[in-house]
């Protein structure tokens, strides 16, 4: 769980909170009004209640039954009156806080759009995501808790204090003493129990972690016969969690019946002494029957501010979170004015670019290189060699901490970041689909597509076979975990979505492993088509793609060691041909 | 819900004291007002002072009981409920670690791991509420008529009109809501998605430069969720406010009844408060048991779903001790196997058969799902042959002892999997008494001494959790180190060279070659350099041996070979190791 750090930056969360709700301040303070109002209604029928009592003694036996009907209908106007209010003060809170849910949650959806690629690569999404969800949902359901809450309780610990002392001053002080003790103990309760709560939540996140450790590598566990030593370690971790959870369920649990001692120590001191001075004629027994219900009304609201203060540190906690996040440094906003280019010709220059990742590790020293309209640049390199660095630099997915890159002579840095990625087109390992129907994937890139440039763009990537044989069709939905199509006919729809859109260069990254060899061949034929005509970059695993490309860069540990061609590399005899005879060592 | 019960039974003795106090609390609890109706009518009416004060200190007698009642109570709920928790979360990790492979299959690690901790909290926070509430309302209730019916028998009617008013206000307002909460869910998962996507797919939006397409979609899902919850809050919200006017009229209702009943017997300006209170109980009682009614489902939900794989019976029956001796030299034998998947209809392997010898490498290849893969995995018995025999070292994997059999083999999983703990520790993970020069010589032949000896602390260096703070390479390359420091008679690769570059590749099965010397090596692969050298490659198509022999026969022999060979290898490559091949005959 997350909990503020401290008081400074809880105050300075509250705040930014309270600003991003003023505009609903009006609806706001007229439901708090409205919770004041009712509570206030509701308060005056212990005591008109009472009153008939008295009414029916003093009159007895002769029962002034009319003198009790004005009382009744009374007491009817006045809790059908506090039942409307109550409902008009939730009717106007449930709408304050949907509107508010959305508009977070739609400021949160902007914020991904806006914020750099390297704050992704940096926090895991689950975390975003659980901020979107939990977050939000935590927030505004103890914000409108909260309010009702809050303002309902103050009213009518005030208003029952108020009416106790006009019935009965004595009666009134042993009340007022003995429910404040009860708050101070139960408060006490209240914060061992959470300081357990939150023991309990870290001790769970252990065990998770634990579990999803032995779950998911479950084939070595099996393979080295550790299944004992595992199970050992998980039940230390679960004993541990059972004794907190038990700790914080019982501190929980204490608090009831402890203010229930202390409700039923007050009664019965009201039930004692009000008899006493009913017999000496100093209070009458309708009174007295009033005052026990106070009495009993004293106590909720009591309970329920001394319990808001865990309600208020988990509203606090989310808003943090929230507001933290909200509050990311952005995106480098574009140029303005930004400089265009009419018809692309596809020619790429890097200039003496430099770019590291983290301030203290360059991993791309001044590297120069210019790619001729039309050429197949092929970026070779063994694995975690930063293959993928060129291509977050082409689609400025980051920018070059120095130098800059070109297109057409054009810096990319002073054209707007949409019209840089409109020039590319990108097809990557992981292949990532939406879910709906294949139709609108394979649209992705242009909505304003015809049906027959689609079914163009399939037939050439290989594809329209595959589609066609679904039972939909082009209607077919894909969802994340589809079985119905597989890996590397996933990568062949990404290839006609790049089709469809028809931009003047490609990227494109070969697959290495888990598609079969018919379907590779396929993949390979349509990478072939895609490519034709095009400035093409192409991270390569595949000798053939690397000898027909015409320019070869070769990384290694994150630097571009080598350039040239084929023939070119293979006669420097360096790291190249290390890589290319390591295959071919016998040749 | 009920099946898991049984887990409950250890602690049947805390549970029959926790129903002792329960029942001991409810009585105590419900005599106090038919004391005060005492102090009313034998105290304050005759003015009885002495009366007041023993009735007084009756009550204040009861006052404690009923406390202890409820802390012995709400202790034991606590007590049992944690162990409760406990001892399932326990069933189910022991359950999962020890199902075969092939089960895990059918969940996923994300769906075990929400099983193992969610759906426990759900079944455990059900189980507290049962024990304490699901008791604890209905006795109150009763317990109230009863003593309701004997303050003021001809008042009981009202219990009647105030039960029934709840009741059909509850289960209108359920009614109403409760079929719109599916639709809520589903919303929201929808909301869920549309975010996730958008993290994960990130790139591919923005290079498509389609975030305004993306926000349109979310708004319309933020959109119909906002306004869907509002109309589900507007009906919800009636709720308290209907609750209220019951409450309070029926309050009204007992006053107005007891006092036209005054001159009927004159004790009912006592009784009539206490039967007020006693109605209220009767009222609280059936809104307990209707939150029950809300929350029994889901936790319904969650213990079908542990159920599930509590229920789970393991197919692999391992014997106690081997049954026979294994003869000193190392091999694998397949003898006519036959492998399926027990719902399946098609066979996964068709009467495999070969023999691997010590000091040899065997390799298996062939497109995806040719069964290469489930073929290794017979070995350790992580799958069991649905037909036909698979010898170790001359005796059947069935006649070995578990730890018998995993001793011998040294398995490396497709994915390199390694656990928190340092770089030491995941090595020696199947050798806990393995030396620090056995570790050195592991990490040395699998090509990871030198990245490990660059780390600041060498081989105490921390690995996070599921690895993610080392590449995909190196994680490779240490669950290969794991596996050679076993030492084992037999050596599996699954596929584990897929992510190591081709030069690394390369020295690494070199380095092997010292090592297996005297073992059976079994690889499976995806690149046909990875296996040229091989002493025999096996070639798989739909789960059939369709050739047998080292590279070069196979390429005159095996038409499915060729293909492969053809597919990963350059026309000028192919053509070259096709002459080598004729060569052979040659010769």
């Amino acid at each position: 769980m997350h909990s503020p750090k401290n008081h400074k930056s809880m105050l300075k969360s509250f705040k930014i909170f309270l600003k991003s709700i003023k505009h609903h301040r009006t609806p706001i303070i007229i439901s708090i009004v409205l919770t004041v109002a009712s509570a206030i209604l509701s308060l005056f029928i212990p005591k008109l209640l009472g009153d008939m009592t008295t009414i029916a003694i003093n009159s007895y036996p002769e029962i002034d039954w009319s003198a009790l009907g004005q009382k009744a209908i009374i007491i009817i106007v006045l809790f059908c009156g506090s039942a409307i209010l109550q409902y008009g003060q939730a009717y106007i809170l449930a709408i304050v806080s949907a509107r508010y849910t959305k508009e977070l949650r739609e400021k949160i959806l902007d914020k991904i759009s806006r914020l750099p690629i390297s704050y992704f690569d940096k926090h895991q999404y689950g975390d975003t995501l659980s901020r979107m969800s939990n977050d939000v949902d935590v927030l505004t359901t103890s914000m409108s808790q909260e309010i009702a809450d809050i303002s309902m309780s103050l009213t009518t610990l005030i208003g029952t204090m108020i009416i106790m002392l006009t019935i009965n001053i004595p009666l009134s002080l042993i009340t007022f003493v003995v429910v404040p003790i009860s708050v101070v103990v139960v408060a006490r309760i209240m914060h061992y129990a959470q300081k357990y709560f939150r023991d309990q939540q870290n001790t769970l996140g252990v065990l998770n972690s634990k579990i999803e450790e032995d779950y998911s590598g479950q084939i070595v566990i099996k393979s080295n016969s550790y299944e004992d030593d595992a199970l050992a370690d998980f039940n230390r971790t679960n004993e541990k969690l059972t004794t907190v959870s038990r700790k914080a369920q019982i501190f929980s649990s204490l608090s009831f019946p402890v203010t229930h001692i202390f409700t039923n120590l007050g009664y019965v001191a009201v039930c004692i002494l009000g008899g006493v001075f009913v017999v000496r004629g100093q209070i009458n027994i309708g009174d007295i029957q009033a005052f026990i219900q106070y009495v009993s009304r004293f106590n909720r609201p009591i309970t329920e501010i001394a319990s808001t203060t865990s309600t208020l540190q988990s509203l606090l906690a989310a808003s943090e979170r929230i507001f933290d996040f909200l509050d990311e440094e952005e995106e480098e906003p574009d140029l303005v004015p930004a400089k265009t280019i009419e018809k692309v010709k596809g020619e790429v220059e890097f200039c003496d670019v430099s770019f590291g990742y983290t301030k203290d590790r360059t991993i791309i020293k001044n590297f120069s290189v210019k790619v001729k309209p039309g050429m197949k640049v092929a970026i070779v390199g063994p694995t975690g060699a930063g293959k993928t660095t060129i291509i977050n630099l082409l689609m400025r997915f980051y920018d070059p901490d120095s130098g800059y890159i070109t297109v057409d002579g054009v810096p990319t840095r002073e054209m707007k970041r949409s019209d840089v990625r409109k020039m590319f087109g990108m097809v990557l390992q992981d292949t990532w689909l939406f879910s709906g129907t294949v139709e609108e994937n394979l649209r992705y890139g242009n909505q304003s597509a015809s049906l027959e440039e689609i079914k163009r763009a399939t037939k050439m990537s290989n594809v329209s076979h595959i589609i066609e044989a679904l039972p939909k069709g082009y209607k077919s939905l894909i969802s994340e975990d589809s079985d119905n199509i597989s890996a590397g006919e996933k990568q062949l729809i990404t290839i006609a979505r790049a089709m469809i859109s028809n931009p003047p260069m490609m990227i494109l990254d070969e697959a290495t492993s888990n598609v079969d060899t018919r379907t590779e061949q396929l993949i390979q034929d349509s990478f072939e088509k895609l490519t034709s005509g095009r400035t093409s970059f192409v991270i390569a695993h595949r000798l053939s793609t690397i000898r027909n490309s015409d320019l070869i860069l070769v990384m290694k540990d994150g630097n571009i060691v080598e350039q040239g061609s084929h023939d070119e590399l293979l006669k420097l005899n360096g790291f190249y041909a290390e890589l290319y005879n390591s295959q071919f060592a016998e040749n | 819900m009920f099946r898991l019960f049984r887990f409950l039974k250890p602690y049947w003795w805390q549970i029959i004291i926790l129903l002792l106090a329960t029942v001991l609390q409810v009585y105590t609890t419900l005599r106090l007002p038919a004391l005060m109706a005492d102090i009313i009518n034998n105290g304050i009416v005759p003015g009885d002072v002495g009366y007041i004060w023993t009735a007084g200190l009756w009550m204040i007698g009861l006052a404690i009981i009923s406390a202890l009642g409820s802390l012995i109570s709400s202790y034991f709920s606590a007590r049992v409920g944690t162990s409760y928790a406990r001892d399932i979360r326990k069933a189910i990790f022991v359950k999962v670690i020890n199902l075969n492979i092939l089960d895990m299959k059918d969940f996923s690690t994300a769906s075990l791991l929400t099983r193992t901790t969610n759906d426990v909290n759900q079944v455990q926070m059900t189980t507290i509420m049962l024990l304490s509430m699901l008791i604890r309302a209905p006795l109150f209730c009763i317990i109230s008529i009863i003593m309701a019916i004997q303050t003021a028998p001809d008042m009981s009617w009202i219990i009647l009109v105030g039960a029934v008013a709840i009741l059909g206000t509850v289960i209108l307002i359920m009614s109403l809501v409760i079929p719109k909460f599916k639709i809520f869910q589903s919303l929201v998962d929808k909301i869920t998605l549309i975010t996730r996507e958008n993290l994960t797919g990130l790139r591919v939006v923005r290079a498509f430069n389609n975030e305004k397409l993306e926000k349109e979609k979310f708004v319309k899902a933020n959109d119909r969720l906002t306004k869907l919850l509002i109309f589900i809050d507007r009906i919800l919200e009636l709720q308290n406010p209907l609750i209220n006017i019951i409450f309070n009229g029926t309050t009204l209702l007992c006053s107005w009844i007891g006092i036209s009943l005054l001159s009927k017997n004159f004790a009912y300006l006592g009784n009539m408060t206490a039967f007020a209170q006693y109605v209220t109980h009767v009222m609280i009682s059936f809104l307990m048991m209707s939150i029950f009614f809300v929350m029994f489902p889901r936790a319904n939900v969650s213990a079908g779903r542990i159920n599930e794989v509590l229920g789970k019976l393991p197919k692999i029956n391992w014997v106690k001790k081997t049954n026979g001796v294994p003869t000193k030299t190392p091999e694998v034998e397949f003898k006519q196997v036959d492998f399926k998947y027990p719902e399946a209809e098609e066979k996964v392997l068709d009467s495999v058969s070969f023999k691997a010898k010590a000091g040899e490498t065997t390799a298996f290849i062939g497109s995806t799902g040719s069964g290469k893969s489930t073929l290794v995995n017979l070995v350790p018995r992580f799958y069991e042959a649905t037909s036909g025999e698979i010898l170790v070292n001359g005796l059947s994997v069935k006649e070995y002892a578990k730890d018998d059999l995993i001793k011998r083999i040294g398995f490396v999983p497709q994915r390199g999997i390694l656990f928190s703990g340092t770089i030491k520790s995941n090595i020696k993970f199947g050798v806990p008494d393995a030396s620090d020069e056995q570790v050195k010589r592991a990490s040395e032949i699998a090509q990871a001494r030198n990245f490990i000896e660059k780390l600041p602390k060498k081989y105490d260096s921390h690995i996070a959790q599921g690895g993610t703070n080392v590449s995909g390479g190196q994680k490779q390359r240490l669950s290969i180190a794991r596996a050679v420091c076993k030492e084992p008679d037999v050596y599996i690769f699954d596929d584990s060279f897929s992510a190591l570059d081709m030069k690394t590749d390369k020295k690494l099965r070199e380095a092997l070659k010292e090592v297996t010397a005297n073992s059976v090596v079994l690889i499976v692969a995806q690149r046909v350099s990875t296996i040229k050298d091989a002493n025999q490659i096996v070639v798989l198509d739909n789960g059939k041996v369709v050739g047998k022999g080292t590279h070069l026969s196979l390429l005159k022999t095996c038409k499915i070979y060729k293909e492969i060979v053809k597919s990963q290898f350059s026309d000028k490559e192919y053509a070259h190791e096709l002459k080598l091949a004729e060569g052979v005959k040659n010769a």
